[in-house]
């Protein structure tokens, strides 16, 4: 019986090894947030202790703006997602042949690269676009969507509503489908209306779900970087500058691997402080 | 009360269809809207292209596909996307099905702990691996190759699998490595059975939402590639980055780019509802 103890252990030694080789990058990385390594500058690497993090955090500096900013863009993004995606999940419960239609429908944008989705939407967003024409069919004035400081991080937040609802409805749907039918019966017979049934009823039951969205669509859009790099690379004036997108440009373009490495170890605890509520609420479950 | 159309029970009950309904159309439609209009773009010649306001009707032309096609700056791309994501998937589901297949079928100590890491490497931001692989790979000269490209796509397409490929592999009764064992079998046995027969279409669609992750991933190749292994979302997005915007041609690159995918996607729907949630709910 000894080997077949070893055996899930010799099974899983490739990933472990994959785990492990991830492990170098991060750990040198972490390192170099506590030194003022900067490749335009060639000397080695001097620990400066926690000088990058206070600069970070230091008030009206663009560390500080670019946190704020990460987190409204997640809190924007995971809001509107989690109503929408609820509502429309709602109505995806119901039985019939076109609802099987709309539900093939709708998963479209979520299988498309965020690149490409944010392309199409800046090409409708522009001054000329699409979508200012289609605003003055019902007299409304034209947005500058992505170009004014006021509306540009409401509209990549809509490009991510628009790519990523698609996530939450399947996710909900799921937990909607998972309700045993004579609950809702039973609510029935009791005359509860059809408000009192979602919120005292289907809300609670689907809590669990909740959880998941909000642990898996609130560290992606903590961490968003495509759809902004692609929409505004973090502008008009800084208006759409999150962390991961600010890391880029401090460390990749200026090179600056200190001050950058600062930024993705912020953003990353923020990122694994959500997925160990996940963790919690996953052994909560088992036990 | 009763009418022609019956209760008004029923009436109430049927106006609420009629309007849940018209509330899915509309969803429906802002979720489709931007792909119907980039398809019309990508039929349109340059002159109705920056045609204010933007035209519905219009007579539609190939040109923009003809185009795209004969352009290095966007075949390029697309054959390194092709190379890159089919060598990540060929290594990942190395690694990730004997991972998978021991999370879903064996008991040992660690168990959850060890498919929570897995897991969590899709929940670090990517530069905090990237950037300091920037510094890496330039001294050990993986940038800008496939190799190097192709091991850091495993950060994507390896959880996906393992979770994915373990849900398929939990739904085979337990009872068959109980009948392979009386048969005097190896856990070897029940592992090709299992693989190569029952959990088979579970496997493939696992390979191919991997596929979709990996095609559409952008940033690895943003950091870690330059002109010669850039892949296809980064290619794409050098089109409107020149000053000269064809909007056509770039429309016709977006279809291209993408309509591989929802054929595939559509053939397979009913395993991707099941991937696109994997790690998160059981389906």
């Amino acid at each position: 019986m000894n080997q077949s103890r070893r055996l899930p252990y010799l099974l899983l030694l490739p990933g472990i090894v994959l785990l492990l080789a991830v492990l170098y990058p991060f750990l040198s990385g972490v390192y170099w947030s506590f030194t003022d390594f900067d490749l335009t500058l060639g000397q080695n690497p001097a620990f400066n202790g926690l000088d990058n993090y206070v600069e970070a955090f230091r008030p009206s500096g663009e560390g500080l703006h670019s946190i704020l900013i990460t987190f409204a863009y997640a809190a924007l993004a995971v809001t509107a997602q989690l109503l929408l995606g609820f509502g429309v999940a709602l109505l995806l419960t119901r039985e019939g042949a076109h609802i099987k239609v709309f539900r093939a429908l709708i998963v479209l944008p979520l299988l498309m690269p965020p690149v490409v989705a944010t392309m199409m939407w800046r090409v409708m967003m522009t001054p000329d676009g699409v979508l200012n024409y289609m605003l003055s069919w019902v007299y409304l004035p034209p947005f500058d969507w992505l170009g004014s400081t006021s509306t540009a991080l409401f509209s990549v937040v809509l490009i991510d509503t628009w790519i990523y609802t698609p996530f939450v409805i399947l996710i909900l749907l799921a937990g909607m489908q998972s309700i045993p039918t004579e609950v809702h019966e039973a609510a029935r017979v009791d005359g509860a209306s059809y408000a009192r049934e979602v919120w005292n009823l289907m809300v609670p039951l689907l809590r669990p779900f909740f959880v998941i969205v909000i642990v898996f669509r609130g560290i992606d859009s903590l961490k968003m970087f495509d759809i902004i790099y692609t929409a505004t690379r973090g502008g008009p004036i800084d208006a759409t500058m999150n962390l991961h997108v600010q890391s880029y440009f401090t460390g990749i373009r200026a090179l600056d691997i200190g001050s950058s490495m600062t930024f993705l170890v912020v953003l990353w605890v923020l990122c694994y402080a959500l997925a160990f509520l996940l963790l919690r609420a996953r052994r909560g479950r088992l036990a | 009360m009763l009418g022609k159309g019956g209760t008004s029970a029923s009436r109430t009950k049927r106006r609420n269809g009629v309007l849940a309904n018209a509330a899915l159309l509309a969803y429906t439609a802002f979720a489709l809207f931007p792909l119907f209009w980039i398809f019309l773009m990508s039929l349109k010649v340059q002159r109705d292209v920056i045609a204010t306001p933007p035209k519905f009707f219009f007579t539609p032309t190939l040109a923009n596909y003809a185009e795209v096609l004969s352009r290095p700056d966007f075949l390029t791309p697309f054959k390194n996307s092709v190379i890159v994501t089919f060598g990540a998937l060929f290594l990942s589901a190395l690694i990730a099905l004997p991972a998978a297949y021991a999370l879903a079928r064996m008991e040992f100590r660690g168990k959850e702990d060890l498919a929570f890491a897995f897991l969590s490497l899709r929940f670090a931001p990517e530069l905090i691996i990237l950037l300091p692989l920037f510094v890496i790979y330039q001294s050990f000269g993986l940038y800008d190759t496939y190799i190097g490209l192709i091991l850091i796509y495993q950060l994507i397409t390896f959880p996906l699998m393992v979770w994915m490929m373990r849900s398929f592999l939990e739904d085979v009764p337990k009872e068959l490595e109980e009948a392979v064992q009386i048969d005097g079998g190896s856990w070897f046995t029940s592992f090709r059975m299992i693989i190569t027969r029952i959990a088979l279409p579970g496997l493939a669609a696992s390979c191919v939402l991997s596929f979709i992750y990996a095609w559409n991933h952008f940033v690895f190749a943003l950091v870690l590639a330059s002109q010669r292994t850039q892949v296809i979302t980064g290619g794409l997005l050098q089109f409107i980055s020149f000053e000269q915007i064809q909007w056509g041609s770039m429309a016709a690159g977006v279809m291209l780019a993408i309509v591989p995918e929802f054929i595939i996607a559509v053939f397979a729907l009913r395993y991707m509802i099941r991937g696109l949630t994997a790690g998160t709910v059981k389906g």
